[in-house]
């Protein structure tokens, strides 16, 4: 049988440890037990503590950047031409689809300072990158909205499941050469007219997607503009499978 | 024949997970050299070997331990290129002090102080086990130890960070 000596000293080198005997004597003795909560509270300090913050920007230039070149050197040697040209003629064709169909929309004006908001809180996710999201974690983050994301919507480099009014919407950001541009797939949000939208510093689209809500996109850079948000709101829209 | 589509998957894949882990990397490298600029230049090195050898990594499960090794052997090259010298703690708990600071919370402040006062050989296991999320085995076989080993250390560094932090030790047994 274990005694408090023996309990404590495993505790302090292995917290999380669960052997059975441990669990057994924390049963038992009151006095353990005291001890188990202070240090359930101290690792909890701990682990805070050990997570200091990682700037973004510097991990951006001295490890992303030459990686970045890295990949870029590797990849654009096999990339057909012609696929690009593709893209390239398919996107022209639906931005100036949505381009058309935009227009200000009084009862989506809301909607547009409601998702602004959101950005305000998630500014870690506007890195500049070319390094995608992994792919289990875009389909986890899709899976919750019925959707599914080919890879002609382009690189995806940030994806999450964020609440916005009252709802888990995915939150993602798509990479273009001037810089990158978000994304949220509003299932829930139906709209009945298209509306651009200028606010806080952010400039976007909301288009309606029938029978599946809305999207909203946007940008903040000054790298970026609106043809570029047009272009991402097509391709995107381009790429969106919805399974309901 | 080349396979561009595998080979630009594989590399996406590759970007990916040097994306998720670098975090970390960067946290790990920082509590070891405890030196932010250091730890810097050895994320950075870290990343292109990894790059470069990653036809190495067969298991991307196991990409975590092999960039922390590779990490490690960056750190012990830095001190084969650079001569140190010997720096009081607290001069570099006071260089690196916007690191350690913790807004709005002094207690952890002075518990990352105190994570930088301890030695080297306790410190390390105790990333490895908290940041990380390493076992006791894995952390033998990262540093060459073993499992009593390591226990001991981190034993040790968890009743030395108390102590510093003036916790409550009435109940800690003793050494």
């Amino acid at each position: 049988m274990m005694d408090c000596e023996q309990f404590r000293r495993t505790l302090l080198a292995e917290p999380s440890n669960e052997d059975a005997e441990l669990r057994l004597h924390l049963a038992t003795c009151h006095e353990c037990t005291r001890f188990a909560l202070q240090l359930r509270r101290f690792e909890g300090r701990l682990e805070r503590a050990l997570r200091v913050e990682v700037n973004p920007r510097l991990m951006e230039q001295r490890v992303v950047t030459p990686l970045r070149a890295a990949a870029r050197r590797g990849a654009r040697a096999w990339d057909p031409p012609h696929r690009r040209w593709l893209a390239a003629a398919a996107s022209v064709l639906l931005g100036t689809a949505v381009a058309f169909s935009l227009w200000l929309a009084a009862p989506g004006r809301s909607l547009a300072a409601d998702v602004v908001k959101h950005m305000a809180e998630e500014p870690n996710a506007w890195a500049r990158t070319g390094i995608p999201v992994p792919e289990p974690l875009l389909g986890k983050v899709l899976i919750d909205s019925h959707v599914r994301l080919r890879p002609s919507a382009g690189l995806v480099s940030y994806a999450s499941s964020c609440s916005f009014r009252g709802h888990t919407v995915p939150h993602l950001v798509v990479q273009t050469d001037s810089g990158p541009v978000t994304v949220m797939v509003l299932s829930h949000e139906a709209l009945r007219s298209a509306m651009r939208f200028n606010e806080q510093g952010y400039r976007g689209v909301i288009i309606p997607v029938h029978g599946h809500g809305s999207l909203a996109v946007l940008e903040r850079g000054p790298e970026t503009n609106m043809k570029t948000v047009e272009g991402v709101a097509a391709r995107v829209l381009g790429a969106l499978d919805w399974s309901t | 024949m080349k396979d561009p589509v595998g080979g630009n998957q594989r590399r996406a894949r590759f970007q990916a997970l040097c994306q998720s882990l670098r975090p970390d990397l960067l946290r790990f490298a920082f509590w070891l050299a405890r030196d932010r600029a250091l730890a810097e230049d050895v994320v950075q090195e870290t990343m292109i070997r990894a790059w470069k050898a990653q036809d190495s990594l067969l298991d991307e499960g196991a990409a975590k331990p092999w960039f922390l090794t590779i990490i490690r052997r960056e750190y012990a090259r830095s001190f084969e290129r650079k001569r140190f010298v010997t720096v009081d703690v607290e001069e570099l708990i006071a260089k690196e002090e916007p690191m350690l600071a913790a807004a709005d919370d002094q207690e952890l402040t002075e518990l990352r102080a105190a994570i930088f006062k301890l030695p080297g050989e306790y410190r390390e296991p105790l990333v490895m086990q908290v940041l990380l999320g390493y076992s006791t085995a894995e952390i033998a076989a990262e540093l060459g130890l073993s499992n009593a080993a390591v226990l001991t250390r981190l034993f040790r560094a968890r009743k030395q960070l108390r102590v510093m932090c003036g916790e409550d030790t009435s109940l800690d047994p003793e050494e």
